[in-house]
């Protein structure tokens, strides 16, 4: 059973792998039978020390880092300080809709998307950052008109998704909304991600950065590996060489 | 017989399974064969550039039963956008940087790719003749670019000085030979000076490369320690596109090694002699007034000149039979992206004569919209065309200013649907939050290199 868990899994047969802890149950959007739902081998969300990280301790409005699913896919984590909406409509690029859930925490503020931008695939690396969620009293030239920010933007070709909303694309080039990864919290406080909700470009992603790839992961092969058991998380800033915001 | 003829032109892509001869092809005399499939859905796009491969990508994702042809004169795809940093010899630019085949995103989203010269249009019987094949079509998209008017520019020129100049003092607007003639000129330079000329007057291609180009060209001598200038000879007195911007770097990081004259009028250029002569006016008005008499007439030596001419729209636009303004730009219906002289001809990119900047990155918006607009026309649908305007930032511009360390400077548009009818981008330069209270930082020298990079992505994924 617990082999099985490695393989990435569809729909229903997620429920075959449920595993301690008991209430990381990853049937919350598969069972639903939601169209653009892809489920994954739960993965632990772990500190930089490597131990469990409590939801509770997530700094208000700070980018946090982890990779999932894939070792080189990088997601950011985030405590909006707000509560995210609930069973939002989305729509890909090709008319499939989703339905966004929400947030977890306990007040449903906070979330995880996929920062691959969905536009031309722009994305933090070890060496900078262009595209983070900017809090709510900054400023970006994506949303010129805009009295306060609290939304992902992609400072490459000035993009910006709206967090609470499940990712929509509000603003720039991009058409499709992020990818959301789908959080679960245990009676511990602790957080898993099991899952990622909407389009995604994951394929896309693995063919365009090779050279990359062979910089931070040796090569595509293992950069493609699918995380395994946990994923460390850090502040985007200890993360990345650079933050780059316009 | 038709399948027989059909099969004469091989498509990638193309199943010529069907054997739906086009009605075209029986009542056009002389033009029986018909090289792609009339499916009633069939969209014909003429160019494969930043416009013309986008919008090829994206009626593909929107609707895989569209049928879409690609014809392009080009078997090389080569960029224009972040080429400046080729000429100045940036670290890790080199032609692959550039360039691109065709045939990956062709074969990747199921458009057909045909490298071939359009000769003709005939809009009655939707048909377009090339050098490779008669194409039919539905829908017709026009994304053929720009032109250089030597002519209009240099009246007293004979085509042979004309052909003369161009080669020997390459625009470099139109990406391929002019570029990798002017790198060479530019690497086999000894001691001596290199001489910009912006386009005079009107419209034209990315309208801050000839300032991004002076950068560049002051950072390569100045990294390889050529005792020379940079000499500019414009008709903007220093009110060009980011024109603070640029001049707030050239001060501090060129001073000395950029020379920017702004009211000049180039009469001549003897490229057997690299000597190249103009006048000089005072100020904007007696420039506007252009009497010799109030100028002074100067004769300098170059080692390398950049003259770029005025730009007038392609020529294929007027081969539609479209109407156009002054300069050869299709006129638009409305806000749309359709030619205003025919509803089934949707023109993009640099060709359009709404008031938005003529950048790859307009482009691409263009051919986004463009095919948003087409998808709906081909179900019978109507569209707004004011849908989504204002667009906050529907043009974002970054050009490189230096290059150790890479810094660059920005702009954005606001595009609206202006009061004239048109869309028009209203620009924006900004200070960079990194810039320490400069227009350049390092952070927008790496996000030129990010935008290109996913700009590629778009084109080629």
């Amino acid at each position: 059973m617990e082999r099985r868990s490695f393989l990435k899994m569809t729909g229903a047969s997620a429920a075959a792998v449920v595993i301690s802890p008991s209430l990381i149950t990853q049937r919350l959007y598969a069972e639903d039978g939601l169209s653009l739902y892809e489920s994954y081998e739960k993965v632990h969300l772990k500190d930089a020390d490597g131990n469990p990280l409590k939801a509770s301790t997530l700094q208000p409005e700070v980018n946090y880092v982890f990779n999932f699913p894939h070792i080189a896919t990088p997601c950011i984590l985030v405590d909006l300080g707000r509560p995210a909406n609930t069973n939002v409509k989305l729509k890909a690029d090709d008319g499939t809709e989703y339905l966004f859930k929400g947030g977890v925490g306990k007040n449903g503020s906070i979330v995880a998307y996929s920062a691959i931008c969905p536009h031309q695939l722009t994305h933090p690396t070890p060496d900078d950052s262009f595209f983070q969620y900017l809090e709510r009293k900054g400023k970006t030239l994506a949303l010129p008109n805009a009295n306060e920010a609290g939304v992902f933007v992609c400072s490459s070709h000035l993009s910006a998704f709206d967090p609470v909303n499940g990712g929509k694309a509000i603003a720039g080039p991009a058409t499709e909304g992020l990818t959301q990864i789908v959080l679960e919290i245990d009676e511990n406080d602790e957080l898993w991600a099991v899952g990622a909700l909407g389009a995604n470009r994951f394929h896309d992603y693995m063919d365009a950065f090779k050279p990359e790839f062979k910089k931070y992961y040796e090569n595509k092969r293992k950069a493609k590996r699918l995380v395994k058991d946990e994923a460390k998380v850090v502040a985007l800033k200890h993360f990345t060489k650079e933050i780059i915001q316009y | 017989m038709s399948m027989e003829r059909r099969d004469l032109f091989k498509l990638a892509g193309v199943a010529a399974a069907a054997a739906v001869l086009p009605s075209v092809a029986v009542t056009t005399a002389g033009a029986a064969e018909i090289a792609n499939k009339a499916s009633g859905k069939t969209v014909l796009v003429v160019g494969g550039g930043f416009g013309g491969l986008t919008i090829a990508k994206e009626l593909k994702k929107k609707d895989k039963t569209i049928d879409v042809t690609v014809i392009e004169k080009k078997d090389i795809f080569m960029a224009c956008p972040f080429s400046n940093t080729y000429l100045g010899g940036l670290e890790g630019v080199s032609l692959e940087t550039l360039t691109h085949d065709f045939y990956a995103p062709a074969t990747k989203h199921g458009y057909n790719f045909v490298q071939a010269e359009v000769t003709a249009i005939d809009r009655k019987a939707k048909t377009v003749t090339t050098t490779n094949g008669n194409f039919t079509y539905d829908i017709l998209v026009l994304s053929p670019g720009i032109a250089y008017d030597y002519k209009g520019q240099f009246p007293e020129w004979s085509e042979e000085k004309i052909a003369h100049v161009a080669h020997a003092c390459p625009a470099a607007l139109m990406p391929g030979s002019e570029h990798l003639a002017l790198k060479r000129q530019l690497v086999d330079m000894d001691d001596g000076d290199v001489v910009i000329v912006p386009p005079a007057q009107g419209k034209y291609r990315c309208p801050p490369a000839p300032y991004e180009r002076t950068s560049m060209v002051a950072n390569y001598l100045k990294e390889e320690g050529i005792k020379g200038k940079v000499i500019v000879l414009d008709t903007r007195g220093g009110k060009f596109s980011k024109g603070a911007a640029f001049q707030e770097s050239w001060k501090d990081l060129y001073d000395g090694i950029i020379d920017y004259k702004g009211f000049t009028k180039v009469i001549d250029v003897d490229p057997a002699k690299n000597e190249i002569t103009y006048l000089e006016f005072t100020d904007a008005a007696s420039l506007l007034e252009g009497d010799p008499e109030e100028a002074k007439k100067h004769t300098i030596k170059y080692q390398v000149c950049n003259l770029i001419p005025n730009n007038i729209c392609s020529p294929v636009i007027k081969m539609a039979g479209l109407e156009t303004n002054p300069a050869g730009y299709a006129l638009m219906d409305g806000y749309t992206l359709r030619s205003k002289t025919d509803k089934d001809v949707y023109v993009i990119g640099d060709a359009v004569s709404h008031g938005i900047p003529p950048s790859g990155h307009t482009a691409i918006w263009t051919a986004k919209r463009a095919a948003g607009q087409i998808q709906a026309q081909l179900a019978g649908k109507s569209f707004d065309p004011k849908a989504g305007l204002p667009v906050p930032v529907g043009n974002v511009c970054y050009s490189m200013v230096s290059g150790n360390p890479e810094e660059a400077i920005m702009v954005t548009h606001e595009f609206v649907a202006h009061e004239n009818g048109m869309l028009v981008g209203n620009g924006n330069v900004p200070k960079p939050k990194d810039g320490n209270g400069k227009f350049r930082s390092k952070g927008t020298g790496k996000a030129t290199r990010e935008w290109f990079a996913g700009v590629k992505r778009e084109l080629f994924m």
